[in-house]
């Protein structure tokens, strides 16, 4: 297994070892290009076949079997919906605005791989290794928010506007508590970048020293990536569909592709920082335990969208500032007595 | 420097609509995210229901009846053959009579089940929609294996009932009716003991009596705010006198109680049948009419409670094999009257919720 | 207030959904099996029928057309020929029990979605000659 594991740095440097000079320029620029590369390839098979898990779930939480006539017991699902929403007219409301309205979707769809960058997949394998990973991360994925609000103001519909004004609210509201989250875990491995992190986890996953930090990662993470119950920028019943009603054919079909990419990219931020990244016993390879991880983390959050009713906006607020907040300064307070005492006891 | 100025918001929740409650518009003004003023606008499914009541039989008459409230067809039926027979004073055999409440009580429980589903997915319940619906299977099973159609039963005929019932009936009924208190402890446990789901359904949508009262409103909505009123029990029709149920009233006024007073309701219901099922006589289903009825000339009025409110017909008869005129007083109609009363000063996202809790069908509000 | 108790029981029950076999019926693999009573569709037994027309008397919406003459031997009357029109029928039954001598009957079939609105206007003479008494599913 130890091979297997040490497989992609065999072809990295099989790569490298084409060019004439593998220290030079061109050799790191297409190392990056193939690393990128790499990561949109992963996004689109991570999105194919989070589409029909999530409707396969909902199925089973209401003892239907989902989605079952295309492929074998209907994982290629995927595929008739993509070609479905390609094949469908590309609609401009009348007195929407331009430029707003048509680059929203196309960066909301490169956050994600913008995002997944930095993660460290395996040992060795990360296609862009910043010493200022959690900071970028989460800058990053703060741009989703804007994209939201230009979506419900390019496209000149009162639906859409209520829909923005709501996504700006709530994810403003919890990004706070997201990012205080993280820095009980930054204390600890005195580091933002994140290989360093998982090193750290050798000995024992950082979810057992910080339990209430990963609950409040969690319970924030799924407000930010827009999911139910916290999903009130696009409630069906209420206001249409949100900053998306207006958006037809390819352009809705890259903002459902990215709302899934942010997914993956949360729950891969959660794998790495609480769960060990890729460390697992050694009868399975490095970037198989990842994956499964992270398939743990997504299956739990499509349980919760498919059993809880929505909340409404002020008590959304309410959860964020005067609950989750306060829990999350409670961790740090407690992780610094905890690194304090561990220091006096151990004296290192 | 003025004050920035601010526009009403007006919004269109048209007759397409994704929060389900059939072709309904309300024309919502807005400030911010706060309802000023509610205008609504109904008649999207109007389809001349009394009008064609002049041009036909009382016996063919009966099949649109059960188009009014489409999802308790039986107590339709039941109202509409009331009250012809009150004008003929015609007497039913016991057996029909008994066969009459059980069908009506049946699908007084099917009416709750799909409101429970439907007030569940106006706050994105998803899954909870789906219990609901399959224990309502069982029920349209009943329908179909006795009267031969699932929703739109057909079920009572001026003199009794249709046919009498097929004897794989009752083991089916039975097993149902055991079933009853795991499915309630279900919905419980899924959407309606959900802290998410108190949380967005309490203290809103209050329903005052006095708003009841001048409105005149009837049916579960008035039962969570106090008002102990139920025409089983006021003026009891058929053999309703004959059985032990209790009413159940809720005092909250508020979105949430409109909700649970149906559970209650459902349990009740359970209690009817069975003691129905274990008194019912043998005999013959239909009593001696003619083929072609003729009705004595005169005018007649009868109400009974159905699920959603208190249905009433009023006939005016001169003699010949059509009626004069129909009239029909649906308990939607009269509740959403009270739309402007109750939704002023919510939210946009209450103002689902709480027109979910009125148990609205178009079919009844437009005829 | 909000993570409590009824939160923790609403993921069991999803969670023990989940393990269960589903109750989907696999149509149109598996056909389903409908009562006897079911009224999803009409059949007529031409032998049986004596041309009353209190099938179409008892019609709310005029649905069937039946034409007869006078048999000149038994001085009886006979059938020439029947005709319903589906679009308008509300499938409630009425004629099937004005019926004396059982001639209508209601079938269980119930796939009768046709392409044309000609195709509504069933014979149903033309159709009690297609499966022996037009009568199964």
């Amino acid at each position: 297994m130890e091979a297997l594991n040490q497989l992609p740095r065999v072809i990295a440097a099989a790569i490298r070892g084409l060019f004439a000079d593998p220290n030079s320029v061109w050799a790191d620029l297409t190392m990056t290009i193939i690393g990128i590369l790499a990561v949109v390839i992963v996004i689109v098979l991570a999105v194919l076949v989070l589409v029909v898990l999530e409707r396969k779930v909902a199925g089973w939480a209401s003892l239907r079997p989902g989605p079952n006539r295309l492929g074998p017991i209907g994982w290629f699902q995927t595929i008739a919906d993509a070609l479905k929403i390609m094949s469908k007219e590309d609609i401009f409301p009348a007195g929407a605005d331009k430029l707003v309205f048509a680059i929203a979707p196309a960066i909301f769809f490169c956050i994600p791989i913008m995002t997944l960058a930095i993660i460290p997949f395996g040992d060795g394998m990360v296609p862009v290794d910043l010493d200022l990973g959690v900071i970028y991360f989460f800058a990053v994925s703060s741009i989703g928010t804007l994209l939201l609000l230009m979506a419900g103001w390019g496209s000149n519909s009162k639906y859409s506007l209520m829909g923005g004004i709501r996504a700006v609210a709530q994810m403003i509201s919890y990004e706070i508590p997201l990012i205080f989250s993280v820095l009980g875990v930054v204390m600890i491995t005195q580091s933002f970048n994140l290989t360093d992190i998982v090193v750290a986890q050798k000995t024992i996953p950082f979810i057992f020293i910080q339990p209430l930090a990963f609950a409040v990662f969690l319970i924030a993470s799924v407000a930010e990536v827009n999911r139910a119950p916290f999903d009130l920028v696009e409630a069906d019943q209420e206001i249409v569909a949100g900053p998306f009603t207006e958006y037809s054919s390819i352009r809705w079909g890259l903002f459902y592709l990215g709302e899934y990419g942010n997914m993956v990219a949360v729950a891969a931020m959660a794998t790495t920082l609480f769960l060990g990244g890729w460390q697992g016993p050694g009868f399975l390879p490095g970037w198989i335990w990842f994956w499964l991880k992270v398939g743990v983390i997504i299956f739990f959050m499509m349980w919760i969208r498919w059993t809880f009713p929505r909340i409404r906006i002020d008590q959304l607020m309410h959860f964020a500032w005067k609950f989750l907040l306060p829990l999350a300064l409670l961790n740090i307070i407690l992780t610094g007595f905890g690194i304090y005492i561990y220091r006096l006891v151990i004296g290192g | 420097m003025g004050e920035a100025s601010t526009e009403e918001l007006i919004v269109n929740l048209g007759p397409q609509h994704p929060s389900m409650h059939g072709v309904f518009r309300m024309v919502v003004h807005l400030d911010g995210e706060i309802v000023t003023k509610v205008e609504p606008k109904m008649g999207y499914l109007h389809r001349g229901i009394e009008k064609l009541a002049e041009s036909r039989t009382y016996q063919q008459f009966i099949p649109y009846t059960d188009r009014l409230d489409y999802l308790a067809s039986p107590c339709n039926n039941l109202a509409y053959v009331q009250t012809v027979e009150k004008l003929m004073e015609l007497e039913i055999p016991e057996r029909a009579e008994y066969l009459r409440v059980i069908f009506a009580e049946l699908a007084r429980i099917a009416s709750h089940m799909v409101f429970i589903s439907s007030a569940a997915l106006d706050i994105a319940g998803w899954t909870t929609w789906g219990y609901p619906f399959r224990d309502r299977e069982r029920i349209l099973d009943l329908f179909e294996m006795s009267t031969g159609s699932r929703m739109t039963t057909n079920s009572m005929r001026i003199g009794g009932v249709q046919n009498d019932v097929p004897p794989e009936f009752w083991p089916a009924l039975q097993s149902f009716l055991e079933d009853l208190p795991d499915m309630l402890e279900e919905y419980y446990g899924i959407y309606l003991g959900n802290e998410i789901a108190m949380g967005r359904m309490k203290h809103i949508g209050i329903l005052s009596p006095e708003t009841i009262k001048d409105l005149s409103l009837t049916g579960p909505v008035i039962r969570a705010s106090g008002f102990d009123y139920d025409v089983r029990k006021a003026e009891p029709y058929g053999i309703y006198d004959r059985f032990d149920f209790k009413v159940p009233v809720l005092n909250g006024c508020d979105t949430y109680d409109r909700n649970m007073i149906r559970l209650y309701e459902i349990e009740e219901s359970g209690k009817i049948i069975r003691q129905a099922m274990e008194n019912i006589p043998d005999g013959p289903v239909m009593a001696k009419v003619p083929k072609l009825i003729k009705v004595p000339a005169g005018e007649v009025y009868h109400r009974v409670e159905n699920p959603k409110g208190e249905l009433g017909f009023y006939i005016v008869s001169d003699g010949t094999q059509k009626p004069v005129r129909i009239r029909i007083r649906t308990g939607t109609f009269t509740n959403l009257q009270s739309l402007n009363k109750v939704l002023i000063g919510n939210t946009v996202q209450d103002l689902i919720v709480i027109f979910a809790s009125f148990d609205a069908v178009l079919g009844e509000v437009d005829k | 207030m909000l993570f409590g108790k009824g939160l923790w029981k609403g993921m069991r029950i999803t969670f023990k959904k989940m393990m269960k076999p589903n109750i989907t019926e696999y149509y149109p693999e598996v056909m389903p099996t409908l009562p006897k009573s079911v009224r999803s569709s009409m059949g007529l037994d031409p032998a049986k029928c004596i041309a009353c027309g209190m099938c179409a008397t008892a019609c709310p919406n005029k649905v069937i057309n039946l034409t007869s003459e006078k048999d000149e031997t038994t001085k009886k009357k006979v059938l020439k020929s029947y005709q319903m029109n589906v679009g308008r029928c509300i499938f409630c039954g009425l004629c099937t029990e004005a019926c004396p001598t059982k001639a209508l009957t209601v079938t269980q079939e119930f796939e009768n979605s046709v392409f044309s609105r000609d195709d509504l206007l069933w014979d149903m003479i033309e159709r009690s000659k297609r499966n022996g008494k037009g009568e199964n599913a």
